[in-house]
């Protein structure tokens, strides 16, 4: 995606956005709603025009050449798009004939999908009896049966429970491991970072930053280690001179450091405690996502 | 450019998909077909109540001229004859039960026969302009008839008929060929549009709109789909109108033809409807408020020519009305327009293809409003 934009006349759904994902990784986007992710993505299908920019998938113009692109694309909306009312074969058997799956591996094909997603045992159900789980594998298991180059996911765990999601989540890392490139959008931290390789923080339509998910936190998050020791510490003003040290609080044998950028701090700020006297508990917290973003918007994700 | 027969299986493939999906909502399959029926019906009860004025009929002479006079009356077609004494009459006149009360005088067969002038008087409850105007009416051709029937040489004009058809039809057997033709809108309109606006409505135009086949393909699919369903209540209402109604058609194979070409324009219009609007609620209601209008305007009662200027023109805009023309040409041989069998086919034609275009135009205008 080169210098991306979307408006829907005066709002900007999209501000010159700029992505490359990378053949054979799983790529985030990030950001709260309304941030753009589907608007994004929507004009990587051609489902949506840019009102400026280009997007190429796999070298093509998803303009000009938008039939094959849509060969190459695997899509599972936000919304499943499943016909509910018919079985979840009929719906494999209308996709293969939708996207020219060969008919002689059509059968085929479609009941390896339904093993992979595990719905075999459900073929003949309509959909409207699954639960959102089952949808949602469902629609992935979809938009894999074409055997797509890239697959993009809107939401892919929305509204599905815990057993579900860990589920899907299996499956995208499992279509990782077979070479697939998938794109995904996603208002859940968790979830990009079990498994996104690289993630792209929006809000507002414009990138703010983009890397994996432990550079990111490296760069912008802010990692607290709290150390006890069994006497006062007498090392506050040597470790607040450490590089990298944003902040240090004591609260009786407690040491609070909060660092920042930098990682591999750890080892120099036992030393220095230690020198003190002995320490009796070290507790780490990472920097989480929403750090992350808190930092980058002054938002938390959650609102 | 898709090969030909890639294209052939996205049309199969929506065909079959939308089957099955329509077969499913049996309800709309209902509607196409108690729709048509219940205009039958209503035009039905609107036919048998008009002309079936009660009335009584007070006869203070009983000689031939009277008789002659009261079977004129019966054949007047307006009027639902029962010979009564006039208190009885005069009673139930009072009390709403009759429209109106004639006296035929106790003077009628000797006044006629004198060639004098004789008074049948004619009590009306008008509290029905329409029933009154009726009334008088019928009073007046009794009046002829009976002069035409028992002193011909009195009546000095005869008219001369000479009549464009072999054979005439009565007033339900003309409406029910419009009947037909509603009931193949209706089920066009229904079928395909609501598998179109299903389509919007349950998000899986995405489905359709990412997968890399043209979007005419699709479209021809899904048209040919609601054709095959919108079949079955066409059938009915057609099995309705021959066994029922008893109007047998003249050309059984053309009614096929004609009754194809007309539900495929009205499915390609439901198609098109159902893209541009993406709601079964307002497809539904757009369906069934035009079904009536058109139903009225399109020459339902007799020829189109026969109508007002306005709404002949008016009429000229829908296809209705040529398929009301083909359809009467089909079930009876007569022509209700002056365009001849092959303009008002091709005039269809030009519908479905003008239907279908606007139909790809609403489908990629879509993809990029999305």
């Amino acid at each position: 995606m080169i210098d991306l934009c979307k408006h829907f006349g005066t709002l900007r759904a999209v501000d010159h956005l700029s992505l490359r994902v990378e053949p054979g990784e799983i790529f985030g986007l990030l950001g709260p709603n309304g941030s753009g992710k589907t608007t994004t993505i929507n004009m990587l299908s051609g489902l949506s025009v840019p009102t400026s920019g280009q997007v190429h998938v796999l070298g093509y113009d998803v303009r000009r050449n938008g039939r094959q692109v849509r060969h190459l694309l695997g899509a599972v909306p936000q919304e499943t798009a499943l016909y509910e009312e018919l079985s979840a074969w009929d719906n494999l058997d209308f996709h293969a004939d939708l996207f020219g799956v060969p008919c002689r591996e059509k059968k085929t094909r479609i009941i390896a999908i339904l093993e992979l997603v595990q719905l075999l045992d459900r073929k003949d159900a309509r959909v409207n009896t699954f639960s959102g789980g089952m949808k949602r594998r469902l629609a992935i298991g979809r938009a894999l049966l074409h055997n797509p180059q890239l697959l993009y996911l809107d939401e892919p765990t929305l509204g599905v429970d815990v057993q579900a999601r860990w589920a899907i989540w299996d499956y995208l890392l499992t279509l990782r491991e077979q070479g697939k490139t998938v794109l995904l959008t996603t208002n859940y931290l968790e979830e990009a970072q079990a498994l996104c390789d690289r993630l792209a923080i929006l809000d507002h339509g414009q990138l703010l930053a983009v890397d994996t998910p432990a550079h990111l936190r490296q760069l912008y998050g802010a990692r607290v280690i709290e150390l006890e020791t069994s006497t006062m510490s007498r090392a506050i003003k040597e470790l607040r001179r450490v590089a990298g040290v944003k902040e240090v609080r004591q609260k009786g044998l407690r040491l609070k450091i909060t660092t920042e950028g930098t990682d591999n701090l750890l080892p120099r700020l036992i030393n220095i405690v230690s020198c003190n006297g002995p320490l009796r508990d070290i507790t780490v917290r990472e920097p989480t996502l929403d750090d992350i973003f808190l930092r980058l918007t002054g938002t938390s994700l959650r609102d | 450019m898709q090969a030909p027969w890639s294209t052939l299986r996205v049309i199969w493939a929506c065909m079959k998909k939308d089957i099955k999906s329509a077969l499913t909502e049996r309800s709309t399959l209902i509607q196409c077909a108690t729709l048509p029926v219940n205009y039958l019906i209503l035009m039905s009860l609107f036919v048998l109540s008009g002309s079936n004025a009660p009335t009584a009929v007070v006869m203070q002479d009983t000689g031939p001229y009277a008789q002659q006079f009261y079977s004129a009356m019966s054949t007047a077609h307006s009027f639902r004859l029962q010979i009564m004494r006039a208190p009885q009459a005069h009673s139930l006149l009072l009390g709403g039960k009759l429209v109106a009360v004639v006296t035929i005088p106790p003077d009628f067969d000797t006044s006629i026969a004198r060639h004098q002038a004789v008074q049948v008087t004619v009590q009306i409850n008008n509290l029905n302009e329409d029933l009154t105007d009726d009334v008088r009416r019928a009073m007046r051709l009794s009046v002829t008839s009976f002069y035409a029937r028992a002193l011909p040489k009195l009546v000095t004009i005869v008219p001369q008929e000479q009549d464009a058809y072999q054979q005439e039809t009565d007033y339900i057997p003309f409406l029910s060929v419009s009947i037909l033709v509603i009931s193949l809108m209706v089920a066009g309109l229904l079928q395909a549009g609501m598998g179109a606006a299903r389509e919007w409505e349950q998000a899986t135009i995405k489905e359709l709109l990412l997968a890399p086949a043209s979007v005419w393909a699709i479209l021809v699919g899904k048209m040919l789909g609601a054709l095959v369903v919108g079949l079955a209540p066409v059938a009915v209402v057609l099995a309705v109108l021959i066994f029922v109604v008893g109007d047998w058609p003249a050309h059984f194979p053309m009614v096929i033809g004609v009754s194809l070409l007309t539900l495929l324009v009205f499915v390609a219009a439901g198609v098109m409807l159902g893209m541009a609007l993406k709601q079964r609620i307002i497809l539904t209601t757009l369906t069934r408020g035009l079904s009536v209008p058109l139903f009225f305007l399109s020459g339902v009662f007799g020829p189109l020519t026969f109508s007002t200027l306005a709404v002949q023109e008016i009429a000229r805009l829908f296809p209705v009305h040529y398929a009301i023309v083909l359809e009467q040409f089909a079930f009876k041989g007569f022509t209700t327009n002056t365009l001849g069998l092959l303009p008002n086919s091709l005039v269809l034609c030009g519908f479905t293809l003008g239907f279908v275009l606007c139909a790809t135009l609403a489908m990629r205008f879509s993809r990029i409003a999305h």
